[in-house]
């Protein structure tokens, strides 16, 4: 029952504020190692079994989790892929940014070399510019 | 060093980016404001600044479009609060549209609508060293929540708590992501 295409942006924002929870965080964590049952995740915090299910439904429309429905106890693992888009995107908009200060490092060398060679004239124009 | 903003705003958490430019910073700073310099490295590769006006004054406006290859326009503003050369900028950022309104940011759905940018300009040897810091401004939780993500793992990389989840990563991505 696969859940209907998610426009791009939603579903990182769904992410995103996935990921804003610490406890959420410490969840995906702990099942970086392995899939874990809801009690074996409730263990490490001082929630109960229901709070941690409240947490994991949020994972789960995330798409970061899945939890199995062939056994009693019903493990949960987890799904990277959501997370690696949006590590794409966190990295596409610092990208964005770096791309920009490499321009203007290059622009700032452009200017500095067509000062230096007004400098450089051997007869200056007799006005200079106003500074 | 708080950036000094109005009393009644709220800001979140601070996003930083640092560069040094062996350039003088008085440059640097003017590469900053002005639009004959704006419009020479303010869009990324492939797109051109197709509208670049500056008001240099608090209050003022840069108003600018981006232009990419397929007729797309990206409609950007930022509006100066405090401007102190060459030491000192600090502007609201916002995604905006040609008559200098507000719109959302094109990228994700929840974001905050205006950000604090204050830049810092300082004398590094014979160079400038700027630091960029970006804060929410005036966000809702849930924006607020989201910027803080996107602040978290620009910050730690997938570090801190993450390790772990970091090297199951690696080794998905190794593994030829299954599952």
């Amino acid at each position: 029952m696969p859940p209907g295409r998610i426009p791009r942006g939603d579903a990182l924002s769904a992410t995103f504020a996935a990921l804003a929870d610490p406890t959420r965080r410490a969840i995906l964590a702990h099942l970086a190692g392995g899939e874990a049952t809801v009690s074996d995740l409730a263990a490490p915090f001082d929630i109960t079994p229901p709070a941690v299910t409240k947490h994991l439904k949020v994972l789960q429309r995330a798409g970061l989790i899945v939890q199995g429905r062939e056994k009693q106890w019903r493990p949960c693992r987890l799904q990277p892929a959501p997370l690696k888009d949006a590590a794409d995107w966190v990295d596409q908009y610092r990208q964005f940014w770096e791309q920009r200060l490499d321009r203007l490092e290059d622009y700032l060398q452009e200017l500095q070399s067509q000062r230096q060679e007004k400098h450089d004239e051997p007869h200056p124009r007799k006005r200079r510019p106003a500074r | 060093m708080s950036p000094t903003p109005a009393s009644a705003d709220r800001l979140g958490d601070p996003l930083l980016l640092t560069r040094r430019f062996a350039a003088p910073r008085a440059l640097v700073f003017v590469a900053f404001t002005q639009a004959e310099h704006l419009h020479h490295w303010m869009s990324p590769q492939g797109m051109t600044m197709s509208h670049c006006s500056v008001d240099l004054r608090p209050g003022g406006h840069f108003h600018y479009a981006l232009s990419g290859p397929g007729g797309s326009t990206l409609w950007g503003k930022w509006t100066f609060r405090e401007i102190i050369a060459p030491e000192r900028l600090v502007v609201v950022v916002q995604f905006s549209d040609e008559a200098g309104g507000m719109s959302q940011n094109p990228f994700t759905p929840v974001w905050p609508a205006t950000t604090l940018s204050t830049t810092t300009f300082a004398d590094d040897g014979d160079g400038t060293l700027i630091t960029l810091r970006w804060q929410p401004l005036n966000a809702s939780d849930a924006e607020q929540q989201v910027f803080d993500s996107w602040h978290a793992s620009m910050q730690m990389g997938w570090g801190g708590t993450f390790d772990h989840l970091d090297a199951h990563l690696a080794a998905c991505v190794a593994a030829g992501r299954k599952g």
